[in-house]
């Protein structure tokens, strides 16, 4: 009895603003500002529950077009949904984006905007610093720590969530992005790893597609 | 009480009592009254007040370089202004400066260059002044809507109704001062009750003001003729018989002053104490912007070119915010020495937009990237159609774009929007930047292709959106099958066929297409790589059936 009491007083106690926990903090700081990845595993492991709803995320995936895109489409449909119509931007993507799958996703159509570009970064500093877009995805040839830190500046000020695939060499380089995962295809799934997450777990995630492919089936 | 003080109250109370009924117009007379109207009764509209605005000095004004002071222009050089159309060349305006050094108006070229051989003499430009003159009448439209032009040098206001709104005549006339002196012009103000006579009292008179019209006639008695601008014969004449101001010309016999004088100098005697009206022609503002600079030297950096720039876009702005427009379209022409064609710039904007710091921003993008001929001599400014406002920004989301950021408090689409279109297209071009959009379609190639982004779909549907809506229901629902997020611009082909792939699912068949001539025929699978990432993959169902790889679950 007297234990319960004093762990609610000590609760009480760590709800002070002045107290700084460094994963309980990203958490309820951050719940009001994350989307749900909508891959209930992955949320759970994400600071906040889900992606930031401003802020920079770097996607290290082997290849591209393995599915690192699938990871995103829930969270960028939602996006698309929101009241205030704002883009969807895609700067220097590898392929074209296909309308009809984006629109068989859930994603408003005519808010994707298509950037073909050599100066993807200046590109994307533009998207995420105007406050126009409500995220950005960019492809860059290669990034340097200095322009990966004037995105990851951008996303504040224009309140956009910016995501950046790279490829799996620049793991060992250093980024001020906020988020930063290693996407690997696999049969039927992915497994994520968390390379940086500010108050997020560590370690490696399996992530399987079932739902998604039965819904193709059906 | 001074008598201005006395005429001022008799406004006030004026304004306050019932208005004045109208008179009932008469037809206007074949001809003209030769016999003297009853004096008691003097027709002018009691409701009319005028203001004029005389420009004294305006053929200099619009041709020297503009001074930020009375001190700097002490301590330059001289200037006057010449007429060469008599075939002499004679100066028709000089200055304060040229005037210290003894030169007047009315001397011959060179003589006034053997008293002052520092005399900077420019040749009169027409064109500059009417520039200048309606640049005042635009800016006097902030005071009343009645603004009418006097070319060559005057433009005249009726403030009957502004007197109150603007705290009185010395309010008034200061704000039309500092107006005026913004845009570097020097003013002479007369107020009466008639046009000519407020024209008249500006050009002869400092601090001429007429209330009333039963003072108008005593007031104007000791002005001289020349406020008339009769024609220089007319007032010799005149003169001759001993008749120098217009209060001796107003007591002459109208019938033989008619004879004598031609019956439209009696007219405009009339004209000036009321008995007839004088209906003025309304000024009409510009619908499109065009300005031009010349700066002192030839330029070729873009830096020192943004900057002459400024005050034009300055002008710009405020041009379109005194008419709650804006524009779309901007061009600019950058002029060379002659044998050059001169270098165009076209600005276009995504959304309406009358802020000069964001053409600003957009000019200087398109001429970062600008290669130019030659240094540029001239820098002209033409805007495109004026699109008014008042409609989008009166909504319930109103200045959502000032106060909120977009996606704040529901705020409807910022004006970030079209800025970052705009931003991305002028550095790499139009055609990079696109959106997209759905065609009613069954082959992969065909049902989509790249439209002009166009996110002013907050209020009303964009273009693309009618279609798109209508097509996304049956798409979805004929193609139960999913879509691969990725389209490879080209089908790769597969040269091992599937070795090496596991099929997941299909085949899915799409075919025809003659309408347009890119028939297909093509059988599609899902099929997954080693590597875990799944393909969209077609094999052609004519021989030689070869496989190809079409698109990217990504």
């Amino acid at each position: 009895m007297s234990s319960q009491a004093s762990d609610h007083s000590l609760l009480d106690l760590l709800q002070h603003p002045a107290i700084w926990r460094g994963r309980s903090h990203a958490a309820c700081h951050a719940a009001s500002n994350t989307l749900s990845t909508g891959y209930p595993a992955l949320d759970d492991c994400l600071p906040g529950g889900g992606w930031p709803r401003a802020g920079l995320v770097e996607i290290l995936t082997p290849r591209y077009g393995a599915g690192e895109l699938r990871l995103l489409v829930p969270a960028l449909a939602k996006l698309t949904q929101l009241a205030p119509p704002r883009w969807l931007a895609w700067i220097a993507p590898p392929f074209e984006p296909f309308a009809p799958a984006l629109a068989q996703s859930g994603m408003a159509i005519e808010r994707q905007l298509v950037v073909r570009t050599e100066t993807a970064l200046w590109a994307m500093e533009q998207a995420l610093g105007s406050g126009a877009c409500d995220a950005a995805l960019a492809w860059p040839r290669r990034a340097q720590v200095r322009s990966l830190r004037r995105l990851q500046i951008a996303t504040e000020r224009g309140r956009t969530l910016g995501f950046l695939f790279r490829e799996l060499t620049s793991a060992r380089e250093s980024s001020p992005a906020c988020l930063r995962l290693v996407f690997e295809p696999q049969p039927l799934g992915a497994r994520v790893t968390f390379l940086k997450s500010r108050g997020g777990a560590r370690g490696s995630l399996d992530l399987s597609w079932i739902p998604e492919g039965n819904r193709g089936l059906a | 009480m001074h008598p201005r003080d006395r005429a001022t109250r008799w406004v006030k109370s004026g304004l306050a009592a019932a208005p004045a009924p109208l008179r009932e117009r008469r037809p206007e007379p074949p001809q003209l009254d030769l016999q003297p109207p009853p004096d008691a009764a003097p027709r002018v509209d009691a409701a009319e007040l005028w203001l004029a605005l005389h420009l004294p000095a305006l053929c200099l004004e619009a041709v020297c370089p503009q001074t930020p002071s009375a001190e700097a222009a002490a301590a330059g050089p001289p200037w006057a202004v010449l007429d060469t159309g008599t075939g002499r060349q004679r100066l028709i305006a000089v200055d304060a400066v040229a005037r210290r050094h003894s030169v007047e108006a009315g001397m011959s070229l060179s003589s006034a260059l053997a008293i002052c051989p520092s005399l900077q003499a420019r040749v009169r430009d027409p064109r500059c002044e009417r520039l200048r003159l309606v640049a005042l009448a635009e800016s006097s439209l902030g005071v009343t809507p009645r603004v009418s032009l006097e070319p060559p040098d005057a433009v005249l206001l009726e403030v009957r109704g502004s007197l109150k709104l603007f705290g009185g005549v010395d309010a008034l006339c200061e704000r039309l001062q500092l107006a005026a002196r913004s845009l570097g012009l020097t003013l002479r103000m007369a107020m009466a009750p008639t046009p000519l006579a407020a024209l008249a009292g500006a050009r002869t008179a400092a601090g001429f003001l007429v209330h009333h019209e039963a003072q108008l006639v005593s007031q104007i008695a000791p002005l001289p003729l020349s406020a008339l601008r009769w024609p220089e014969q007319t007032i010799e004449r005149l003169a001759v018989m001993g008749v120098r101001t217009l209060g001796e010309a107003l007591r002459l016999p109208r019938g033989g002053f008619a004879r004598r004088f031609g019956r439209e100098s009696l007219a405009a005697l009339d004209r000036l104490v009321g008995r007839e009206r004088e209906p003025r022609r309304a000024f009409v503002p510009r619908q499109r912007f065009r300005a031009r600079c010349d700066p002192t030297y030839e330029l070729s950096n873009h830096e020192v070119m943004l900057r002459y720039c400024q005050p034009l876009l300055a002008d710009l702005e405020q041009f379109l915010r005194s008419r709650q427009s804006a524009i779309t379209a901007l061009r600019c022409r950058l002029r060379h020495r002659p044998p050059l064609v001169a270098t165009r710039v076209e600005l276009r904007l995504a959304a309406p937009e009358f802020e000069a710091a964001r053409f600003a921003a957009l000019l200087a993008e398109h001429l970062a990237r600008l290669p130019l001929p030659g240094p540029v001599r001239r820098i002209e400014l033409r805007s495109g159609e004026l699109l008014s406002l008042a409609p989008e920004r009166e909504g319930p989301g109103a200045g959502s774009g000032s106060l909120w950021r977009p996606g704040e408090h529901g705020g409807a689409v910022g004006r970030e929007t079209p800025a970052l279109l705009e931003r991305l297209r002028a550095r790499l071009g139009t055609e990079a930047v696109y959106g997209l959009c759905l065609v009613p379609e069954h082959r992969p190639e065909a049902c989509w292709r790249i439209a002009e982004p166009t996110m002013t779909l907050s209020q009303r549907p964009a273009v693309a959106a009618p279609a798109s809506a209508a097509v996304a229901a049956p798409s979805t629902a004929t193609t139960a099958l999913r879509r691969p997020l990725w389209l490879l611009q080209q089908p790769e082909p597969l040269p091992r066929g599937l070795d090496g792939l596991q099929r997941l699912r299909g085949p899915e068949r799409i075919e025809s297409g003659w309408w347009d001539g890119h028939d297909v025929a093509r059988d599609y699978y899902v099929v997954g790589d080693p590597q875990g990432a799944e393909l969209w993959v077609f094999r052609e169902r004519q021989p030689p059936q070869r496989w190809f790889i079409h698109g990217l679950f990504g």
